[in-house]
C-alpha cells in the first residue's frame, strides 16, 4: 500500500528540507518548512485513518535486512494520531509565531531557523514512528540539537545561557538513556522493540536479570524523565522556554517534551512490557515525582512574575499530570495521561503564541501587570489566552477539563492511590486557577497607563492561528469520544 | 441531536443576541440598537423560556465521552427555576436601561447579561449533572465580568476573590462528582435519586464525604458558611442590576445545585440521619445567624442587603436540610419570594445611589421626601422579607418552622425555629430603620439641604420604577394568594420526598 | 563478587567512567570541563558496547580470506553502534563548544554560575 510508506516518507522528507533550506533564503526556507508541515499533516492523517480503518499496526522494513538484524519503522492508530496532532501544532505555531520569527532572527540566519524546525519535525516523527532503539536515540539527540538551535537562534545573552542549560540537561537525560538501551542491549541482545521484548519476557518468565532489568528501567525511565521536564530535574524549563522566540516556545514545550513521553510509552509498552513496569515499583517513583510536579510547579507558577516564565512553570505541573497518570498503572491512567499530552500540547502552544500578541501591544515587558487591559488591545489573542488558560484550569467544554475526568475516573479504579490522586488533583485545580485566572483578570483590567502602542490589528496569519488553536482545544473538549477511543484502540495496538 | 428542539432556544437566543451587544462595533453611540438587540433576547428569552416549560421535553445534545452526555430535561424543579429566573431578569432589564446610563461600557454589561441569562436557563434545564456542572462553571464565568464591570482596583480584586470562591466550590463538588461518576456511571436526575443503596455499599463513608463535599462546595455559591466570603464582597461593587441578579438569582443556583444532588442524584433517604445531615443543617443555620448578625452591624446598603442574602439563601438550605416535605415547600417557595424581595431592595438601593449618590444607610435619613414611591416599595419588600403576615415571607417561614417541628431531627426540631424567629427580629432590624428614618425623619432634620440639591420628590424614571414596583408587588401579592404555588411545590416535594 | 567484577574488566571500567562523566557533566561549573565529562560519559558507553561486541578468539567482522561461516567473526553491530554514537557525541560535542565560545565572548568566563550572575544582571539593567 502507498499509505504505509508515508511514515517513512515523511521522515524523510521533513530532513532532506532541512538539507534544501540550508542554501535557499529565509523566505524561501519558510515556504519549504510550511510545504512540507503542510503534507506531512496530510500523510499523517492519511496513516491514521488508514490504521483505523484496518484495525492494525504494521511494521515497515527499512533497507533489506529482516527483523531481528534490520531497522524498522512501525506505525497503528497511536502513532498516526500522535503525528497528526503534533504536525498540526507544529504548522500552527509557526504561523502563529511567524512575524516574530522574522523579528527575532537575523535576516541572514531566518532560513537557519527553519532548518532547525524542519529537524525537529523529522525528529519527532522518527521519535515516534520508530520501531528501533538506537534509532530512538539518534533522533533523541536530533532533536536535543535542534531543540538547542531553536533556542539560541535569538542571539542574546540569555538565550545562549538557557541553551548551555538546555544541552547540559539534555546530554544528562540522554547520556542515561543511552547507557539504559545499551544495557538493555546487552541483557537481550536486541535493539529492535518487537524481538527485544519477547526476550524480555522470556527473561521475565524464567526470573533472571532482576536486578539489571530494574536497573535499565530506572535509568530509561529517569533519562526520559529528565528530558521532558519532569518535577525535581526542570530547572532548565523556565529558563528555554520563556527566552526563546515564540515559535521555538511553543514547539519546545508543546511538543519536544511530549515527544519524549511517548517514547517512554512506547517503550514502557513495546520492549519492558507494561505489566512488568508495573510490577516494578517505578511507576511509583513516577507517580510520586508526577504530584510533587504537579503541586510544586504551580507553586513556582504562581511566585512568578513574568508571565511567559509562568506558563513554563505552568509546564512543569501539566507535565506532573502526564507521569501521575502513567504511574497509575492502568490501562486508562495511560489513556488519560496520553489525552493530557493532546491537550497540553495543544493548550500552551496556544497560551505562548497568544502571549506574544498581547505583549506586542503592552510594550514587550516582562512583568504580568504589565498586560493590564492587554486584552482589549488584541481582542484574538485576548480570547485566544483565556481560552487557554481556562482549558489548563479545567473548566467544562474544553480540552483540559476532559483529561481531568479521565484522570479522576482512572484513579477511582486504583484503590491505594485514588486520594492521592484526587486530592492532587484537586489542590493543582486550585492553584492552576489562582495563577491563570489572575492573568485572565489582568488582561481585561483597567489599564493603569495610556496603552503603550495603542490598538494593533493582528495579522490574518495571527488571527488564523488563533482561531485554529481555539478550535482544536474544543475539538478536544466536546468532541473527546473518538479521540479517546482511537488512544485506547491504539495502546492495545502497542501489545 | 436528538429530542426537542424548543429546549434549545430560550438558551441559545439570548447567549446569541449577548454575543452579538458584545461583538457589534456599531453600538458605540447607537443606543436604541443597543437596546433593541438586548430587549429581543430578553424578550426572546422569557417567551421561549415559557413556551418551552409548558411541554414535557427532552433533548440529547452530544456525548462528552463514553458514559457521559449532555443533555437537557424538563422537569418541575428546572420549570419552577427557569420561569423565576427569566421573569427576574427581564424586569432588572428594563431597570437598567435607565441606570446603566451612568455606567461605561453598556454593550459589555447588556452583553454579558443576556449571555448568563442564556447559562443560566442552560443550567435549569439541565437532565444531568455534567451538563449541570459544565452550565454552572459558565455561569460563574459569564456572571464576572458583571462584577468586574467598573473595573477599579476595588472591584478587580472583589471579583477575584468571587472567582476563587466559586472556583475553590465548584472542583470540592468536582470531587463528588468524579465519585459518582465512577460509582454510577449514569448521572441523570430522577426524582427521589438515582442512587440505589446497594450501589454504595462497602463505601458508605466516601459517599458521606463526597456529599459533604458537594454540600460545601455548592453551597459557596448559596453563600453558606464557610464559603460566604464572596458575597458581601462582590455584590456592592457590581452595578445595582447585576448584583440584584447576583443576589437574587444566581445565589440561587447553589440552592438548585444541591437540590439537583441532594434530591436527584443521592436520594434524600442515603444521608438522613448522617453526620452529614446534622453538618449541613448547623452550617445553614449558623449561616442564617451570622448573616443577619453582620447585616444588622453593616453600615452600607448594598453590603447590608449582601449579607441578608447569605442569612436568607440559608433559609432555603435549612428548609432543604431538614429532608422533610413541608420545610421542602418552604424552601422553594422562599426561593421565589427571597428573589423577589432581594431583587426589589437592591434596585431601590440602585435607584437611591443612581438619584442621590448615597451609599450608607445613615445618609439616607429624610429619603421619603426624595422618593416616596421607591420607598414605599422598600418597605413592602421589607415587611414581607421579615415575614409580617399576609406578606410572602410569612408564609415561607411558617412552612419552614412547620417542617423542623415534625422533622424529627433531635434537637434541631427547635433550634431551628428558634434561631428562624431570632434571626426575623433581626431582620427587621437591620432593614426597617431606613424606612422609619427616610419616612419621619424626626424633629431635628433640616430639611433644606434636599431643597439645595433639588432632591425633592425626585422619583426614578418608569424604566427604574416599574420593576420596583412590580417585585415588591409580586412579593406581597404571593404572599396573599400563595395557594396554586404552594400546590405547585408540594407536587414536587411529593416526586422526590 | 570481586571475581565477577575482575572477569568484567572492561564493563566494570565503563560503568565507574560513566559515573565520573556523568557527575563531571551535572556538577562542574566549568563549561569545558563539562563538556569533558559529557566526552567521558560517551566514551564510557562506546567501550561498554564495543566489550559486548568483542568475542575472544574471533575475527573482525571483514570477510577477507573466503570465510562465510558466521562462528568465526565478532558481532559487528556494537561496533556500527559506537561509530553512529561517536557521530552522535561529535556534534553535540561541536555544538557546545560552539555555545561556549560565544559565551565566553561575551562574558569573559567559563564559570556557568558566574554567566548566569552576569546575565541576570544585564537583564536588571
Amino acid at each position: 500500500m502507498l499509505v504505509q510508506n508515508f511514515p517513512f516518507f515523511s521522515i524523510v522528507l521533513a530532513m532532506f528540507s532541512g538539507i534544501l533550506s540550508s542554501v535557499l533564503n529565509g523566505k524561501q526556507a519558510r515556504n519549504v518548512s510550511l510545504g512540507v508541515i503542510g503534507s506531512t499533516i496530510i500523510m499523517s492523517a492519511a496513516v491514521f485513518f488508514w490504521c483505523l480503518g484496518n484495525g492494525e499496526s504494521y511494521t515497515y522494513m527499512m533497507g533489506h535486512f529482516p527483523a531481528p538484524w534490520g531497522n524498522e519503522i512501525r506505525a497503528g492508530v497511536l502513532e498516526g494520531l500522535t503525528a497528526l496532532l503534533f504536525s498540526v501544532i507544529m504548522l500552527l505555531s509557526v504561523l502563529g509565531g511567524m512575524r516574530h520569527t522574522f523579528e527575532d532572527v537575523e535576516p541572514s540566519k531566518v532560513n537557519l531557523f527553519f532548518i532547525m524546525i524542519d529537524l525537529m519535525l523529522s525528529s519527532l516523527l522518527a521519535l515516534i514512528y520508530t520501531n528501533d532503539l538506537f534509532t530512538a536515540y539518534v533522533f533523541v539527540e536530533i532533536n536535543t540539537i535542534a531543540g538547542c538551535g531553536l533556542i539560541m537562534i535569538r542571539q542574546k545573552g540569555r538565550s545562549f545561557s538557557a541553551a548551555i542549560r538546555y544541552m547540559i540537561m539534555s546530554q544528562l537525560g540522554s547520556g542515561l538513556f543511552l547507557i539504559g538501551l545499551t544495557l538493555l542491549y546487552d541483557v537481550t541482545g536486541h535493539l529492535l522493540m518487537s524481538p527485544a521484548k519477547e526476550t524480555v519476557a522470556s527473561i521475565e518468565a524464567a526470573g533472571r536479570y532482576e536486578i539489571p532489568m530494574l536497573v535499565i528501567l530506572a535509568v530509561i525511565s529517569v533519562g526520559l524523565a529528565i528530558k521532558s521536564g519532569l518535577y525535581p530535574f526542570h530547572s532548565w524549563i523556565p529558563y528555554t522556554y520563556g527566552y526563546a522566540t515564540p515559535t521555538a516556545s511553543a514547539i519546545l514545550s508543546g511538543l519536544v517534551s511530549k515527544g519524549y513521553i511517548f517514547l517512554l510509552m512506547k517503550i514502557f509498552y513495546r520492549v519492558l512490557g507494561q505489566e512488568n513496569v508495573i510490577a516494578s515499583r517505578m511507576v511509583n517513583v513516577l507517580f510520586l515525582f508526577g504530584l510533587a510536579g504537579m503541586i510544586m510547579g504551580s507553586v513556582h507558577a504562581i511566585l512568578e512574575e513574568d508571565t511567559r516564565r509562568m506558563i513554563a512553570y505552568s509546564s512543569v505541573a501539566q507535565i506532573g499530570y502526564i507521569y501521575m497518570g502513567i504511574g497509575l498503572g492502568t490501562e486508562s491512567g495511560m489513556v488519560a495521561a496520553v489525552f493530557h499530552m493532546f491537550t497540553h500540547s495543544a493548550t500552551k502552544a496556544l497560551l505562548f503564541i497568544s502571549a506574544v500578541g498581547l505583549y506586542e501591544v503592552s510594550g514587550e515587558k516582562k512583568d504580568f501587570r504589565s498586560l493590564r487591559g492587554a486584552g482589549y488591545r488584541n481582542r484574538l489573542a485576548g480570547v485566544g489566552f483565556t481560552v487557554g488558560a481556562l482549558s489548563m484550569v479545567g473548566f467544562p467544554m474544553l480540552s483540559g477539563f476532559i483529561s481531568k475526568l479521565l484522570f479522576a475516573t482512572s484513579a477511582l479504579q486504583s484503590p491505594h492511590k485514588m486520594m492521592l490522586t484526587l486530592i492532587g488533583l484537586a489542590v493543582s485545580t486550585v492553584l492552576n486557577a489562582i495563577y491563570f485566572l489572575r492573568l485572565v483578570i489582568t488582561l481585561y483590567g483597567r489599564a493603569e497607563q495610556v496603552a503603550v502602542k495603542g490598538k494593533q490589528r493582528c495579522s490574518f496569519v495571527f488571527g488564523g492561528a488563533i482561531v485554529c488553536f481555539i478550535l482544536l482545544n474544543l475539538f478536544l473538549g466536546l468532541m473527546s469520544q473518538p479521540v479517546v477511543r482511537a488512544i485506547t484502540e491504539g495502546l492495545e495496538m502497542f501489545d | 441531536m436528538k429530542g426537542n428542539m424548543i429546549l434549545l432556544l430560550p438558551v441559545v437566543l439570548p447567549v446569541l443576541m449577548g454575543a452579538i451587544a458584545l461583538g457589534g462595533k456599531g453600538f458605540r453611540g447607537n443606543r436604541p440598537l443597543l437596546l433593541g438587540v438586548v430587549f429581543t433576547g430578553l424578550a426572546g428569552g422569557l417567551l421561549s423560556t415559557l413556551l418551552a416549560v409548558t411541554g414535557e421535553a427532552k433533548l440529547r445534545l452530544w456525548q462528552l465521552t463514553e458514559s457521559v452526555e449532555i443533555g437537557f430535561q424538563l422537569d418541575g424543579v428546572g420549570r419552577f427555576f427557569a420561569v423565576l429566573t427569566v421573569v427576574v431578569w427581564f424586569l432588572a432589564g428594563l431597570y437598567s436601561v435607565t441606570y446603566m446610563t451612568h455606567e461605561e461600557d453598556e454593550s459589555r454589561f447588556f452583553g454579558f447579561y443576556l449571555i448568563v441569562l442564556g447559562v443560566l436557563i442552560g443550567l435549569d434545564f439541565s437532565g444531568n449533572l455534567i451538563t449541570f456542572y459544565v452550565f454552572y462553571e459558565m455561569m460563574t464565568l459569564t456572571s464576572l465580568p458583571l462584577v468586574l464591570h467598573e473595573r477599579s482596583k476595588e472591584a478587580v480584586s472583589a471579583g477575584l476573590k468571587y472567582l476563587f470562591y466559586s472556583v475553590a466550590g465548584a472542583f470540592l463538588a468536582l470531587f463528588g462528582i468524579f465519585f459518582f461518576t465512577a460509582v454510577l456511571g449514569d448521572l441523570t436526575f430522577v426524582p427521589g435519586g438515582v442512587a440505589e443503596a446497594a450501589s454504595f455499599r462497602g463505601k458508605e463513608g466516601v459517599l458521606l464525604t463526597a456529599v459533604f463535599c458537594m454540600v460545601v462546595g455548592f453551597g459557596a455559591k448559596a453563600g453558606m458558611f464557610p464559603l460566604h466570603g464572596w458575597l458581601p464582597t462582590a455584590h456592592p461593587v457590581a452595578p445595582a442590576p447585576a448584583s440584584a441578579v447576583l443576589s437574587g438569582v444566581i445565589t440561587k443556583s447553589g440552592v438548585l445545585a444541591l437540590i439537583r444532588v441532594v434530591f436527584f442524584i443521592v436520594g434524600p433517604e442515603q444521608i438522613r440521619g448522617t453526620w452529614v445531615q446534622q453538618a449541613w443543617i448547623f452550617l445553614s443555620l449558623l449561616t442564617v445567624f451570622m448573616g443577619s448578625m453582620l447585616a444588622y452591624k453593616e453600615p452600607v446598603m448594598k453590603k447590608r442587603l449582601a449579607y441578608s442574602t447569605v442569612s436568607q439563601v440559608s433559609y432555603i438550605l435549612f428548609g432543604l436540610s431538614l429532608l422533610e416535605p413541608t420545610a421542602f415547600v418552604g424552601a422553594l417557595s422562599h426561593v421565589v419570594f427571597h428573589s423577589l424581595v432581594k431583587n426589589a431592595l437592591f434596585l431601590t438601593a440602585g435607584a437611591v445611589i443612581f438619584q442621590t449618590g448615597w451609599r450608607k444607610v445613615e445618609q439616607m435619613r429624610g429619603l421619603g421626601r426624595v422618593m416616596p414611591v421607591t420607598l414605599g416599595c422598600y418597605t413592602a419588600a421589607s415587611l414581607s422579607l421579615v415575614g409580617i403576615p399576609p406578606a410572602s415571607g410569612f408564609i415561607s417561614k411558617w412552612y419552614l418552622a412547620q417542617g423542623a417541628l415534625s422533622s424529627g431531627c433531635g434537637a434541631w426540631t427547635w433550634i431551628g425555629p428558634v434561631i428562624l424567629l431570632t434571626s426575623a427580629l433581626l431582620t427587621a432590624g437591620y432593614l426597617l430603620p431606613l424606612t422609619i428614618n427616610g419616612f419621619f425623619p424626626g424633629g431635628d432634620f433640616d430639611g433644606r439641604e434636599l431643597e439645595e440639591r433639588k432632591l425633592l420628590g425626585k422619583e426614578p424614571s418608569w424604566q427604574m420604577l416599574l420593576p420596583v414596583l412590580l417585585l415588591s408587588a409580586g412579593a406581597v401579592i404571593f404572599g396573599c394568594f400563595p395557594g396554586p404555588l404552594l400546590r405547585m411545590l408540594s407536587e414536587i416535594a411529593e416526586t422526590v420526598l | 563478587m570481586a571475581s565477577h567484577l575482575l572477569y568484567n574488566i572492561e564493563e566494570t571500567v565503563a560503568m565507574i567512567l560513566f559515573g565520573i562523566g556523568f557527575t563531571m557533566l551535572l556538577l562542574h561549573r566549568n563549561l569545558i570541563r563539562k563538556i569533558m565529562g559529557m566526552n567521558i560519559m560517551d566514551t564510557a558507553v562506546y567501550l561498554f558496547l564495543a566489550a559486548k561486541g568483542y568475542i575472544k578468539g574471533r575475527m573482525v567482522p571483514i570477510v577477507t580470506d573466503g570465510i562465510l561461516d558466521a562462528s568465526a567473526y565478532m558481532n559487528p553491530v556494537p561496533s556500527g553502534l559506537v561509530l553512529t554514537g561517536i557521530v552522535v557525541s561529535v556534534s553535540t560535542t561541536a555544538l557546545m563548544l560552539a555555545l561556549t565560545i560565544r559565551l565566553y565572548e561575551r562574558y569573559h568566563s567559563l564559570d556557568l554560575d558566574q554567566i548566569l550572575i552576569q546575565v541576570k544582571k544585564e537583564e536588571g539593567s
